[in-house]
């Protein structure tokens, strides 16, 4: 039974944080492994490689992201920051160097869970193949290049289907607006966020049930867009 | 060159005198025609004074020597001939020549008196302008301006003002990066505690370093070039320089500087030390405050608690409260950061439904007792401003809405095109404002009065939310018709279109 449970290795140096971590981890079917320091984590991550990383930026010996992009030299392992708040600019510059995602203190637990699944989700499908994400009423095959609302077809130019598919691929996860724009429009237009709002306006009236309150493509302020997954659609069995 | 000069200059003083001499024998041949004078070599000394007084030595020996020959002429046998003979003639040359040298000399020394008399007038009226100016300080800094110009004009080189080495505005000057490592020291020692020195700085000037004050050493420390003096003029400069630091010394005593230089280092220190406080003790408390937000929500999952109703509930309260707790903290740090003047926004072009959504979102829980209302408009234009910092400003105002009003009361917020203007807008049906309130409404740390009691609170939220958007060239406005006649707060920004659109082709 445990040997089928999915591995989280927790790191974050304040043993209260870990506690509660472990508790709801495990209340979700997770096995955690906790790790105190950077050393301690990097050393895990490669004699138990995990299925999961829960990583907190303040560490006693190195800064979360020197461990996380020593980690991504030769991980993929889906991993969430556990960020502070009002810096936009860290949590950026930690999801272009690979973090797959982040919550910000104090959090609860189901939105980190939330976020932790749909990371672990897109790997799975990103190694099976899987051709079709369905966020809520939302369908878009990849494979087929096809998006439906409730079964019914909709049409999108190629620009608003690339957008929406960068989105759909990382479904329930941030992506960044510097990221969006590179892969749509190309490096030139790197800061021309306003193309971005543009085309998410009109992809809003296409898919959105009432445009001005959004409830699938959400904004995430100052650091990009998110396809929101709908809460209860996450079990690690899905993932599995 | 300076030599060909002075040739020159020598060569025309003789000219001049050899012309004087002319002159004279002119007068002198009419003299011994007419009035048969054969006593009248004196004449000749009239030249050599007039050139040693006004051409100096060479032309007056010129004038002399010439004078004798033409005296030797006129007045001493054999007549009319150049051939000095007589005892008479050589004593005439010898007194001649005396005289000129003698009154060459009176007349130079006498000339360097007046160069140093007009140059002590000239100094002494500086000086006197100097006391008036600094007499009328009213700032330290004048003083201080005062005193590098009057002694830079004083020496006619280089002087650096330099701080106390803890602080003060005088310590940005932008030419110290061009003083010698040596000077550098030199200031070091004084700002340690010796009270002058000089020093040479290896490029052949000799600096004198010193304390402005002799008394007091926190008005800081002056460095003079005094360029390539010889070590016995130091004395002479330094003492000048002592009589302009000590009227300026005086004057900032009387200004009370002293003081009023380490309060405003006491001041800054006391000031960082409250914001270092706040900044620990906000990290201190929102670690806590993260496990206890979060174990909370790991409770009301577990299957014991989630089948209680009053236990869920109960998890409900402490996440709440911790909630309301951590925004408190993110208020107390938002306020130091605007104190420190550390708001700097991160504009980009946002479309401002995503601003009110995000806010709402992220209030979802808090707004639960109360009716919420949206009204949008859906093609407003997009804004150029830190979506975060608008955002919290919003927040801001939807959660003193949501305070102000009782649960069950209907909360409208809406984002419309005014004019140049999106307007961002909550409405409340609460307590309202009076006209004295609406006035007060923003002021850091004010709280109305007739809530104080009642209703929690710091009083820093609506001076925050005014800090992000004026950061954002926006402004707050609140209305209302009186007390308990609900309350209308608004946040206003400004359009514009961006300058460059996406090229849209058919195929977009």
């Amino acid at each position: 039974m445990t040997e089928a449970n999915p591995v989280v290795l927790v790191v974050d140096d304040e043993v209260q944080i870990r506690r509660f971590l472990r508790a709801g981890l495990e209340l979700d079917g997770f096995t955690v492994q906790d790790a105190e320091t950077g050393a301690d984590a990097l050393r895990w991550a490669t004699l138990k490689p995990p299925d999961l990383v829960i990583l907190d930026l303040g560490l006693p010996d190195m800064d979360g992201a020197e461990v996380l992009e020593r980690l991504r030299a030769w991980s993929s392992v889906p991993l969430i920051v556990l960020s502070v708040r009002s810096n936009e600019a860290e949590k950026v510059r930690l999801l272009e160097s690979g973090a797959d995602d982040y919550v910000v203190k104090p959090f609860g637990m189901a939105e980190l869970l939330a976020r932790a699944h749909a990371a672990m989700r897109r790997h799975v499908r990103v190694s099976t193949g899987e051709p079709v994400v369905k966020v809520g009423p939302l369908a878009i095959d990849l494979a087929a290049r096809i998006v439906t609302i409730n079964g019914a077809r909709v049409m999108l130019t190629p620009k608003e289907y690339r957008l929406l598919q960068l989105l759909a691929q990382h479904a329930g996860n941030v992506v960044t607006h510097q990221f969006l724009l590179k892969e749509v429009w190309g490096s030139p237009h790197l800061h021309d966020t306003h193309y971005l709002r543009i085309f998410v306006r009109k992809l809003r009236q296409k898919i959105e049930v009432d445009p001005t309150q959004p409830r699938i493509l959400l904004t995430e302020l100052g650091v990009g867009y998110r396809l929101v997954v709908p809460e209860g659609a996450s079990q690690v069995a899905a993932a599995k | 060159m300076v030599r060909m000069e002075a040739v020159r200059r020598e060569l025309r003083g003789s000219a001049i005198a050899l012309a004087m001499v002319a002159v004279t024998t002119v007068v002198v041949y009419a003299l011994t025609q007419s009035l048969e004078v054969r006593r009248g070599s004196v004449i000749y000394l009239l030249p050599v004074l007039l050139a040693g007084w006004h051409l100096g030595l060479i032309p007056a020996l010129v004038a002399a020597v010439a004078g004798v020959l033409w005296s030797g002429y006129f007045f001493f046998s054999p007549y009319y001939s150049f051939y000095l003979s007589r005892p008479n003639e050589i004593l005439n040359l010898v007194l001649f020549m005396v005289v000129a040298g003698v009154t060459s000399h009176l007349a130079n020394s006498m000339k360097t008196q007046t160069e140093i008399a007009r140059k002590r007038e000239k100094e002494m009226g500086d000086l006197y302008a100097f006391s008036r100016r600094v007499a009328g300080a009213s700032s330290a800094a004048d003083i201080y301006l005062a005193i590098q110009e009057h002694l830079a004009s004083l020496v006619q080189r280089k002087v650096v003002l330099f701080g106390t080495g803890s602080g003060g505005d005088r310590d940005a000057k932008p030419d110290q990066g061009a003083l010698s490592q040596r000077v550098h020291s030199a200031i070091a020692e004084v700002q340690a505690g010796r009270t002058a020195t000089t020093v040479d700085d290896g490029a052949g000037d000799i600096w004198l370093v010193r304390r402005v004050s002799q008394k007091n050493a926190d008005f800081g420390v002056i460095a003079i070039d005094l360029g390539s003096v010889r070590p016995s003029d130091i004395d002479e400069v330094r003492k000048r320089v002592d009589d302009v630091l000590s009227d300026a010394a005086a004057t900032l005593e009387r200004l009370d500087v002293a003081r009023a230089l380490n309060d405003a280092r006491m001041r800054s220190e006391t000031e960082l030390l409250r914001e270092a406080l706040i900044g620990s003790v906000s990290h201190e408390l929102r670690t806590p405050l993260a496990s206890i937000l979060g174990a909370a929500t790991v409770l009301s999952k577990s299957a014991v608690i989630a089948k209680d109703e009053r236990l869920t509930s109960l998890a409900g309260v402490v996440r709440d409260e911790a909630d309301r707790l951590n925004n408190d903290i993110q208020n107390l740090l938002d306020a130091t950061r605007i104190s420190r003047a550390q708001i700097r926004p991160r504009q980009e072009w946002i479309e401002p439904q995503d601003i009110v959504n995000s806010a709402l979102e992220r209030r979802r829980r808090r707004l639960s007792a109360h009716t919420l209302s949206l009204d949008v408009d859906s093609n407003l234009p997009f804004i150029y401003v830190d979506p975060v910092l608008v955002e919290q400003a919003f927040g801001q105002i939807v959660d003193n809405a949501a305070k102000y009003s009782p649960p069950g009361s209907p909360i409208t917020v809406a984002a419309k095109r005014n004019g140049r203007d999106v307007v961002l807008s909550v409405h409340d049906e609460g307590v309202g404002l009076t006209a004295q309130e609406n006035a007060q409404l923003g002021e850091r740390f004010f709280r109305g009065a007739r809530h104080a009691a009642t209703t929690s609170g710091s009083g820093l939220g609506l001076w925050i939310a005014k800090a992000f958007v004026t950061a954002n060239g926006g402004k707050i406005e609140a209305a209302s018709a009186g007390a308990d006649q609900g309350t209308t707060v608004s946040i206003h920004l400004p359009f514009a279109t961006p300058a460059s659109q996406p090229e849209v082709g058919p195929d977009d």
